[in-house]
């Protein structure tokens, strides 16, 4: 479903003429089976969010292949790859990433608006959705009314209401307390067995690293074999 | 996304800074109706320039004076040769001709005298032009004549007169006036030569057979007196001169001109079917040479320097707009600096940059036609103000009555589709920028609220 080929990728630091090339990724390569929730792991700065970042298409690589079902997306413009995206992914973010001055419902029924879905289809996909997750009592409070642990809920109707075949988290339970992440995993264990959605998760939770069927850390920029699982 | 919701993200936009909103909106509607009124004075004055020059003349009519001839440039007068050739033009309703008597015709009848125009005219075409008579005929006979509407009302008492023979508006009162019947009394004629440095003068008898119309406007007098072509003959021979003409010491005419009016027309007019024919007829007879005036010329040039002045106007205010547009330009930067957070995160789950890119100039094109919406109103109000007040003023300032149809400022329909137009222009181009700058935020600093 999702396959990296010699991925590799450097950021850029300091004014032209005197710049210097930071290597954040060197040589990644791996495969995400469909239905597979596979967990990417590793210490701060060794690459992991850089390589989240790319398979999302916020950055784009500097050497290597995405492909993505079957469609090289590493070189998609930007154009093209939001209409891949929303098609093909729904995220989850550590700090949520949910509009303020949009309500809970309207945080949720934002996929399906830029999908061009009717209002009345908007509205009941979006209360079901909403319902799901356990927060349809709350769907008119804005995002600074709720709890962390509502608000991960409301980012994660919004990442599943386009029922996409894959969902990118990153650290998804950064911001949660331990009660809640329990709930979350249980929740992302059961999205996965009954819907068969692809997880690709960074974290340096330990946690969270035991719900993926497999774990790749990584290690300076590398994959570190050995502790792949 | 589809339009609609488009629209409402942009109202709900919209809320989120009500004020700086407003503020914006203010400014292009005070823009908008700064170049409607300035334009509407153009469009005003047009109106009423317009309206004076066509109540004035018939706009069919076109007068022809004469031909350039290719000798010496000079224009000769138009014979029946001409007028022929008139009529056998398309879209013409018919050509009038009249011969003048080259003298002031005395006429009397009984106590009461009246010096006025004398007239030969060709009654079938003068009829077809839209010659009617009030009571009587035509006349058919030598000594048969047809009074001007107004020829009666002029019969004043024989005497010196006075002022106190006329009225407020210059009208011979009633009890100077002639107030016997016409159709069918014989009023004289005399015409006067000059033979020896001596006066002659031969009274005429005629007898009147028909009264024309009341001329239509209100300011026009018909007080010729239409007499036929054999008593024109006849007075020809007793002057020994065309048309009458008095030859005095005085009155110095070359001889071969005067043999050269003899079988020619003063005044011809063609009158065309309608008046979008008007202009054919006038490119046609130019062709020829002839020198004619119609009002549907005259017309062409007084729009033209108005057009210009109206284009200049509309320009000046347009700078307004653009004063405005640097408003809107400022307000619709902030929203995309204000609202970058939540653009990173339309991106990252999907938002194409084109559609960023239309919410912007939505909204930048929302306000400006908003803006523009609301300076129409203002501006119609103004100008109803302006046309109400500015009359009152001069008089006030300076004791002048303005006339009672002048309109000083007017709105035609085109006028706010003009500047909404041109509105819609100026905000489309200066939302352009913010809206573009939306579409570049960078979705990863944008979720760091780095930006």
């Amino acid at each position: 479903m999702i396959t990296i080929k010699h991925l590799s990728h450097e950021f850029v630091v300091g004014k032209k003429g005197k710049q210097t090339f930071i290597p954040i990724l060197r040589d990644i390569s791996f495969e995400v089976e469909k239905g597979e929730i596979v967990t990417i792991v590793g210490r701060s700065g060794s690459g992991k969010s850089t390589l989240l970042n790319l398979v999302s298409g916020f950055i784009h690589p500097k050497e290597g292949e995405i492909w993505i079902n079957g469609e090289k997306v590493s070189q998609l413009n930007e154009s093209k790859f939001a209409d891949f995206r929303i098609k093909n992914f729904g995220f989850i973010f550590q700090s949520f990433q949910l509009i303020p001055s949009m309500t809970a419902f309207q945080n949720v029924e934002l996929p399906l608006i830029l999908k061009g879905v009717s209002e009345a289809a908007r509205k009941i996909q979006t209360e079901e959705m909403l319902a799901k997750v356990g927060l349809l009592d709350y769907k008119d409070h804005y995002p600074g009314e709720l709890s962390g642990g509502q608000q991960q809920r409301v980012s994660i109707a919004r990442a599943l209401i386009v029922n996409p075949p894959i969902i990118l988290a990153d650290e998804p339970t950064g911001s949660l307390d331990s009660e809640t992440e329990e709930d979350l995993l249980k929740f992302i264990k059961e999205l996965n067995t009954e819907l068969g959605i692809t997880f690709l998760i960074i974290t340096h939770d330990e946690k969270v690293a035991n719900i993926g069927h497999r774990t790749i850390e990584l290690k300076d920029g590398r994959i570190n074999q050995g502790v792949l699982v | 996304m589809k339009l609609r919701d488009q629209f409402r993200f942009v109202r709900q936009n919209m809320k989120k800074n009500r004020t700086r909103v407003y503020m914006t909106i203010l400014a292009t509607a005070m823009g908008c109706a700064f170049l409607i009124v300035l334009a509407s004075v153009g469009f005003g004055l047009q109106k009423s320039v317009v309206k004076e020059m066509t109540e004035r003349r018939i706009m069919t009519q076109i007068d022809v004076y004469g031909q350039e001839t290719k000798e010496n440039g000079e224009y000769r007068q138009l014979d029946s040769k001409d007028v022929q050739a008139f009529e056998e033009m398309s879209d013409v309703k018919a050509v009038t001709r009249r011969k003048m008597l080259q003298q002031e015709g005395f006429y009397s009848i009984g106590n009461y005298q009246q010096s006025t125009q004398t007239v030969v005219a060709n009654f079938p075409s003068e009829i077809k032009a839209g010659f009617e008579l009030s009571e009587g005929s035509l006349g058919k006979g030598k000594t048969e004549v047809v009074v001007g509407y107004n020829f009666p009302l002029n019969l004043a008492v024989k005497g010196e007169q006075t002022n106190e023979f006329f009225d407020e508006q210059g009208q011979l009162k009633e009890e100077y006036r002639y107030n016997g019947k016409l159709i069918g009394e014989t009023i004289d004629l005399t015409v006067r030569k000059i033979e020896d440095g001596k006066e002659i003068e031969k009274v005429y008898s005629v007898t009147v057979v028909g009264i024309s119309k009341k001329p239509t406007k209100e300011w026009t007098e018909d007080r010729s007196v239409y007499i036929s072509e054999e008593l024109l003959k006849e007075i020809e021979v007793f002057t020994g001169t065309p048309k009458g003409i008095i030859l005095d010491s005085a009155n110095q005419v070359n001889l071969a001109d005067l043999e050269a009016s003899k079988n020619t027309f003063d005044d011809v007019k063609v009158y065309a079917k309608n008046m979008e024919a008007v202009q054919g007829i006038v490119d046609n007879l130019k062709k020829k040479d002839y020198a004619t005036y119609s009002v549907v010329n005259e017309l062409k040039e007084v729009n033209l320097m108005f057009a210009i002045a109206k284009a200049g106007l509309i320009f000046i205010g347009t700078i307004a707009i653009l004063i405005a547009s640097i408003g809107i330009y400022n307000t619709m930067t902030m929203a995309v600096t204000e609202r970058a957070p939540d653009i990173g995160i339309m991106k990252a789950i999907g938002a194409n940059p084109r559609t960023i890119k239309r919410i912007f100039l939505l909204e930048s094109s929302y306000i400006g036609l908003i803006g523009a919406f609301i300076g129409t109103i203002v501006s119609y109000c103004i100008s109803y103000a302006v046309n109400f007040v500015i009359p009152l003023i001069i008089k006030q300032a300076f004791g002048e009555e303005t006339p009672p149809k002048l309109i000083f400022s007017d709105i035609p329909l085109s006028l706010p589709i003009i500047c909404i137009v041109i509105c819609y222009g100026v905000t489309i181009l200066s939302g352009l920028r913010p809206a573009q700058r939306a579409t570049r935020v960078d979705v990863l600093r944008a979720m760091r609220r780095e930006v």
